[in-house]
């Protein structure tokens, strides 16, 4: 077995020490850093959220398998800046303003992060300039807003509203998600993405990024 | 008939005069909007609990019948409790405090919905046997026993009251947080989880004997658990199962000793793929099947499990935001579900803040409106 399938197969059962033991071994061998993070840890984390979205597993195989990316992404991280090596994409994250609930905001992060995108996390009870002020300062190809609450998702139609007072609209994609939120409201507050679960937020966020 | 009558006719398929407007309270903010509108006192605003003092004025303002979400038990849960602390005060005013069940929470002025988790203390075997198992032994101080024994002589006879069964895992869910449980359970320490598990449910088990014991009679049984969210469980159903399944045939069984039939479960989300291991351990009634925000239906349990699986809710509460021609095709939608028998329509959750006063007393005076 190659040791990238090992990564990858350790990985998905949420191994981190064997997953860090191994990204450190291949690493030693001279194996190229964007390959293991590629053939690695990134295949291991598309594996899991390909049953995540077919309900083949769960949040906690999720959390686990992330944590397990985070040790091997902690030691390849220094040698992918060397490198050179570019990240697919990036994007800025973060729960509306009047809410405080992070849990599906983090296994989205996860899972973009899953994908090689940089995720840049505002945490929760973001406020929309907040999401469009760091769009701008960092370069952000996509804003992504989570909210729990029927109540706090009007917020995203406000950070609409302010990515076209700031004139990035046309720069810059806006994706939607949480518990309340649906494909009607995406098009009414017209932003541009809904998905209903993280794994699909991260494919439909490299596809944005291309 | 009384509204105790009409409820447990309707869940065991027998005649009632009529359906019986039913609730499950409401967010503080909500009641704190209505009484700026000056549609309710001040004094209602604030203080509010299920079928406390105050929810029964507002029932009667409103013109709801009962809170379903109305129970009594013991003092269930970690005791004695951790103390609160403030650990420390972020720039932004935002406390991070020690909550009761050992959790570090973020808690921003001027939101008030659910806190966000930023640690937890139930880490590991040793944190476990020193600082939770004790709190979670079943000592005779957990129950009013005397309460009980005058219960039903002093309970209201109009309403139907529940006894409350306690939590098999969404109370470790919340002294975990849903990633330490996640950590615990399926990577650092599954033993230690199991034992967890086993040791709260066993003081909610003793808890639940020593209040039936007294003789105290309840109309119905009733868990919280909130263990699933808008695609599904938040673990394994399997591992769930395995987990679980024992504690509440054992809880179950002991309800059905005592004459009690109705097993009522209140889990927010998609609950579809854990029913399994409630029907078939004794949970036969659904609640508040969230309808509204994350798609969860009563129609396909009762396909599925025939007439022995009963629900209370599924009312899609947004109606409630929108207008009169809202209300009335929720209403429609409803009246069909309640045609089956043995299913109770109730708001799908708490009353959330932009509900139309008026919307509210318009659903309940035409849901009473409603014979069969």
């Amino acid at each position: 077995m190659s040791i990238y399938l090992e990564i990858s197969e350790n990985l998905q059962k949420g191994k981190a020490k064997i997953v860090k033991e191994l990204v450190q071994k291949a690493v030693d061998d001279g194996l190229p850093a964007a390959q293991i993070l590629n053939e690695g840890l990134i295949s291991g984390m598309t594996v899991i959220g390909e049953k995540f979205k077919n309900n083949e597993v769960y949040v906690p195989e999720v959390l686990i398998a992330a944590r397990a990316m985070n040790m091997g992404v902690q030691i390849l991280k220094p040698l992918l800046i060397e490198d050179g090596v570019q990240s697919t994409g990036k994007v800025c994250l973060g729960t509306v303003q009047g809410d405080m609930h992070d849990i599906g905001k983090n296994l989205v992060k996860m899972m973009m992060e899953g994908k090689g995108i940089e995720v840049v996390d505002l945490g929760t009870d973001v406020a929309p300039e907040t999401f469009v002020n760091t769009a701008i300062e960092q370069n952000c190809q996509i804003i992504c807003c989570s909210a729990l609450l029927t109540t706090t998702m009007e917020v995203m139609a406000d950070v609409v509203k302010c990515a076209e007072n700031a004139g990035i609209r046309d720069k810059v994609k806006i994706m939607v998600g949480g518990a309340p939120v649906t494909e009607d409201f995406c098009n009414k507050i017209g932003a541009d993405k809904y998905t209903s679960d993280a794994a699909s937020a991260a494919d439909v966020a490299v596809a944005l990024c291309r | 008939m009384t509204n105790r009558e009409r409820a447990m006719n309707i869940l065991h398929y027998k005649d009632a005069d009529r359906l019986p407007a039913v609730h499950f309270g409401y967010w503080g903010e909500l009641l704190v909007e209505w009484a700026e509108q000056g549609k309710i006192p001040k004094e209602l605003a604030y203080g509010n609990g299920d079928g406390n003092e105050k929810d029964r004025i507002l029932d009667e303002l409103i013109g709801w019948d009962f809170n379903w979400s109305c129970t009594r038990g013991a003092n269930n849960g970690l005791y004695p409790r951790f103390e609160e602390k403030v650990l420390e005060v972020l720039p932004d005013g935002t406390k991070r405090v020690l909550n009761s069940v050992g959790v570090v929470e973020r808690i921003k002025p001027g939101i008030t919905s659910i806190p966000s988790e930023d640690d937890y203390t139930l880490k590991d075997r040793e944190a476990f046997e020193t600082l939770y198992r004790p709190k979670m032994q079943f000592t005779p101080d957990r129950v009013d026993f005397e309460y009980f024994r005058n219960f039903n002589e002093t309970r209201d006879k109009e309403r139907p009251i529940g006894l409350n069964l306690g939590s098999v895992l969404g109370n470790i869910r919340d002294m975990t947080s849903v990633v330490g449980m996640s950590y615990l359970m399926y990577d650092e320490d599954e033993e230690l989880f199991a034992d967890i598990v086993d040791t709260y449910a066993e003081m909610q088990y003793q808890c639940v004997k020593s209040i039936l014991e007294t003789g105290a009679k309840f109309d119905f049984a009733h868990y919280w658990e909130d263990i699933c969210f808008k695609n599904g469980p938040l673990l394994s159903p399997e591992i769930f199962d395995e987990l679980c399944a024992k504690h509440y045939k054992k809880r179950n069984d002991l309800c059905h000793q005592y004459g009690i039939d109705i097993i009522s479960l209140d889990c927010d989300g998609v609950t579809e793929k854990l029913l399994p291991t409630w029907f078939e351990n004794g949970v036969n009634t659904m609640f508040p099947i969230e309808i509204g925000v994350w798609g969860d239906q009563f129609e396909p349990a009762r396909k599925k499990y025939g007439k022995g699986m009963l629900g209370v809710g599924g009312m899609d509460k947004t109606a409630l935001r929108k207008d009169k021609a809202a209300v009335d095709a929720e209403i429609e939608r409803i009246k069909r579900l309640a045609s089956m028998g043995g299913f109770i329509p109730c708001p799908d959750h708490r009353l959330m803040p932009g509900t139309k006063f008026e919307l509210v007393q318009y659903y309940a005076e035409e849901i009473k409106k409603i014979r069969f």
